[in-house]
């Protein structure tokens, strides 16, 4: 943003222009692009979740509306306008109306401090990975108050796992952040992702490489996934047990911005991630002169889009864990090992040679997983024995 | 600046007050998630970046998600049970704690030097900064808390473990 | 690797396969196109009931005997027999209607049609835009052509047209001979079991093999073709052995269990759904021409010219000769006429 104010003030054609013009276009660029650009992502991304869905059941997936069914998220776009907006007569009117505009402001927040190519970032604020955890728990205030709003016992239990997951999630995700911003020194995201430029063709200093930089790639995804909802982790909305969760009581274009702060929430938390681990903009050729930051960009959206498929396929392939295993899991397995995990990010710091290091702090995370593996696994279920079936 | 600080004064007192007269539970519970907002919001306002996002985080996302959590698994799940009326039958012993404590931390405000500058430069507030003072200057009482945190968790997980034998 | 997580690991590869196998391999898609691609349904799928007819639609097979309607267990057909300016019955319906949001496609309208009329279709395309006359199909919708059956069942309506080809030549052949020997054999001494025998029972038959004795037997028999409402019938007990008055006390719960001669014109057989075996047992005691009425099929279906009642008292007063106009009792009408006539000697 204020790249874009001094790009525009030091452009000769705009130097008849008063500054404070300069000054709300150079804020409502980003903005509008921001607003156009994701919720475009999701309405593809949806169509993109049915078709890699539909191949994996070997379906074919939606291809009626448009070629290849391009144009389905406009045709569900328009049923969901059109759709009756019912509200329960027992509901809380005002929380209840309240709710789904909630879950859309704090998912579109999230992108104004993702860097989508070297200096192109909406604002670049030097608190940016707080920013982020502070804005994403806001966003369980809206799966609660659409739960408790509806007055209606499914809703009220998908709202009551939703906040016991997010605030359990909540801790290793941040800890699992924690050695990135020990790596980079710094909470700004801009600064995240110029600390994983250089090396080999811009890749080799990705903090995915590290031991401690993958463990942590596998928490923060982990607890992303969990933060947004997606299956494995769809207890809140879990629809063979509790109908939808917090949203059974929300139709028409109500519905659909819940659906839009989940899909936003889920595509910012792939961004996080691309920019925390994955070098973000960092790639092959970012570093050209004049098409460097387009390189850049396609880098980004290349391992956001990379992100949102293996989350797709995860979905795909993996059932629903239950309410106790999801807790436990959270806290007997995830907790202790983003613990050691920053550990092992201080011990690389201070351990030199680092080819050293980086087999020391990879013993040592392989160790804390096999220990932690065993010990927080459920127990064992003996094998049953049938009195007349056999 | 000013009008933003006034808007946002507002909307802090306001949520402030609806916290305390609203008969709902849950609907004060959410009248307080909107005056921490407020407070957060001052906090940029100031450049405080970092104390407004952990603002934000602590007191939303965890103080304000724990009392829901809270009253959700009470009874009164609904929050429309509840006294009749707004004041109890001891307000006046509750009024004169709030004047007392305004009056001391009027008392602090004046007392102090910082905020007799009143000066953006020198509220130079980077996460640096607050980190290095935290780890140096006041490593003490920062591991004082630390260790307070520590013995509540501890207590509050022989608390729930008592509950697991109790049941077996 | 087991608790390590590697069997997640296993799984996603499986997914992977899926995902890139549909791209290649043609034959992991199995969903079909719907409207522009169908699945050739199988021969003996069924979906609702049509009617047959062999060259044009006014040489329908049906004559409108009802016994589909009265077999019917959701009972979605509707029948009026045709009739002329004189009021005689053409044995063919005016109106033949399916409830098909009734229907329940259970087939057995087919099982019970002795004239191979109504057969079971497989088109599935019956979504209308109403649901109340929509759902309703006509004799015209109804009617469809032998080629059409054939088409659509080749194997099934071949062996239909060979036993109608069969019965035809039969008939032809043994048109001057006395219609008695129509029959296939004589009347068995004991009659065949019911509910193979007689194409109309099936609703409520009793076993031959249950352990009741022969009162007990034509009193449930009575109770259950009367529908359950002989809750203030006498009970078994103190019935008197006459079988025809223990059927007769549940019509008439009154009345007392002592052998009283029952009232003319009572007819407790005339229901399509007893068996040959209960229906003569019901009518025995009875005058001959009673005796022949209960020997036909009961459904009224003036296939012969006659109702039910009509035709035995014709053949009674012997001005009915032909003792095989009986079309829904085929057979075993027949032999059972014939047996009759012979015990009474008339023949």
């Amino acid at each position: 943003m204020e790249q874009l104010y001094q790009l525009l003030r030091s452009c000769s054609w705009f130097a008849k222009v008063p500054d404070c013009v300069l000054f709300w276009v150079s804020v409502a660029v980003p903005i509008g692009l921001v607003l156009a650009v994701y919720p475009a992502i999701f309405a593809y991304t949806t169509l993109i979740e049915r078709k890699a869905l539909g191949r994996i059941q070997n379906r074919l997936g939606p291809n009626r509306v448009g070629r290849w069914g391009i144009l389905q998220p406009l045709a569900d776009g328009a049923k969901l306008l059109t759709k009756e907006d019912i509200v329960p007569r027992a509901a809380d009117g005002f929380v209840h109306w309240l709710a789904p505009v909630i879950a859309v402001i704090p998912s579109i927040l999230l992108f104004a401090v993702i860097p989508v190519g070297s200096g192109l970032i909406p604002v670049n604020l030097n608190i940016g990975v707080l920013f982020v955890f502070a804005i994403s728990t806001a966003s369980v205030l809206a799966l609660f108050m659409g739960g408790w709003a509806s007055r209606n016992k499914f809703s009220l239990l998908g709202a009551m796992r939703a906040v016991a997951q997010v605030v359990s999630y909540e801790v290793p995700m941040v800890l699992a952040a924690v050695v990135v911003v020990m790596a980079a020194g710094s909470l700004s995201t801009t600064a995240i992702a110029q600390a994983q430029g250089g090396g080999l063709l811009n890749i080799t200093n990705w903090f995915v490489f590290r031991p401690w930089g993958f463990v942590g790639f596998v928490l923060f995804v982990i607890g992303a996934m969990a933060e947004s909802a997606r299956t494995p982790f769809d207890i809140p909305e879990a629809e063979s047990e509790i109908i939808a969760g917090y949203h059974t009581e929300y139709s028409g274009f109500k519905f659909a911005l819940f659906q839009l702060g989940e899909y936003l929430a889920a595509l910012a938390m792939a961004g996080i991630t691309a920019t925390m681990f994955l070098g973000g903009y960092n790639g092959p050729g970012n570093d050209l002169k004049y098409i460097g930051w387009l390189v850049g960009a396609f880098w980004f959206f290349a391992k956001l889009m990379s992100i949102i498929f293996v989350i797709i396929w995860i979905r795909g392939t993996w059932p629903r864990i239950r309410v106790d295993q999801l807790l436990g899991f959270a806290w007997k397995v995830l907790l202790p090992m983003s613990i050691v995990n920053v550990l092992a990010a201080a011990l690389y710091h201070f351990i030199n040679p680092k080819p050293l290091a980086w087999v020391v702090t990879a013993v040592l995370l392989f160790i804390a997983w096999l220990v932690l593996t065993k010990v927080g696994a459920p127990q064992q279920i003996e094998k049953r024995v049938y009195r007349y079936a056999d | 600046m000013n009008y933003a600080f006034w808007i946002i004064s507002a909307i802090t007192l306001l949520g402030a007050f609806l916290a305390v007269t609203l008969r709902n539970l849950v609907h004060c519970v959410l009248s307080l998630i909107l005056f921490f907002l407020g407070v957060a919001a001052h906090y940029f306002l100031l450049r405080a970046d970092f104390l407004g996002a952990v603002q934000i985080l602590i007191y939303i996302g965890a103080v304000a998600v724990l009392i829901l959590f809270a009253i959700m698994l009470t009874r009164n799940v609904t929050g429309t049970e509840g006294p009749r009326e707004v004041f109890g039958m001891k307000w006046w012993s509750g009024g004169v704690i709030a004047a007392a404590v305004a009056a001391f931390v009027l008392q602090a405000i004046k007392a102090d030097s910082v905020t007799a500058a009143t000066s953006t430069t020198q509220a130079n507030s980077s996460v640096a900064e607050i980190g290095k003072a935290l780890v140096a200057d006041w490593v003490v009482p920062f591991e004082a808390m630390a260790v307070l945190l520590t013995a509540a968790l501890i207590g509050a997980v022989v608390i729930a473990l008592e509950e697991v034998m109790r049941r077996r | 690797m087991g608790s390590l997580g590697g069997g997640l690991f296993k799984g996603m590869a499986v997914t992977a396969r899926n995902f890139f196998g549909s791209y290649f391999d043609k034959d992991r898609l199995v969903a079909v196109q719907y409207p522009e691609e169908r699945i050739q349904t199988p021969e003996n799928s069924r979906t609702f009931p049509f009617l047959v007819y062999d060259n044009t639609p006014d040489a329908m097979r049906c004559v409108a005997c009802k016994i589909c309607e009265t077999e019917c267990p959701p009972q979605c057909i509707y029948i009026v027999m045709d009739r002329d300016e004189k009021g005689k019955p053409m044995q063919r319906p005016k109106v033949f209607d399916i409830d098909i949001s009734v229907c329940m496609q259970c087939q057995i309208c087919v099982e019970v049609c002795p004239f191979e009329a109504i057969k079971m279709d497989n088109d599935y395309e019956k979504s209308q835009y109403g649901r109340f006359d929509e759902l309703i199909e006509h004799l015209p919708d109804l009617l469809k052509s032998n080629d059409y059956y054939n088409k659509i069942k080749p194997t099934e309506a071949a062996a239909v047209d060979a036993k109608l080809k069969a019965e035809a030549e039969k008939k032809t052949k043994k048109a001057p001979a006395p219609a008695a020997k129509a029959a296939p054999k004589p009347a068995a001494p004991k009659p065949a079991p019911a509910p193979v025998a007689a194409p109309a029972a099936g609703k409520f038959v009793i076993p031959e093999d249950a352990p009741f004795t022969p009162e007990q037997r034509a009193w449930l028999a009575g109770f259950l073709s009367s529908g359950g409402s002989a809750g203030t019938a006498t009970p078994v007990a103190e019935a008197s052995a006459s079988v025809g008055e223990a059927a007769e006390a549940d019509a008439s719960a009154t009345e007392t269990p002592a052998a009283e001669p029952a009232p003319a014109g009572d007819t407790p057989w005339h229901d399509p759904g007893l068996g040959m075996q209960q229906r003569m047992d019901l009518a025995k005691e009875r005058p001959l021409a009673d005796k022949l009425m209960a020997a036909m099929a009961q459904t009224d279906c003036h296939a012969c010219g006659y109702d039910c009642r009509g035709y035995a008292d014709a053949i009674a007063a012997g001005s009915e000769k032909d003792l095989s106009l009986c079309l829904p009792g085929e057979a075993e009408t027949a032999s059972m006429l014939e047996q009759l006539m012979k015990e009474d000697g008339k023949v």
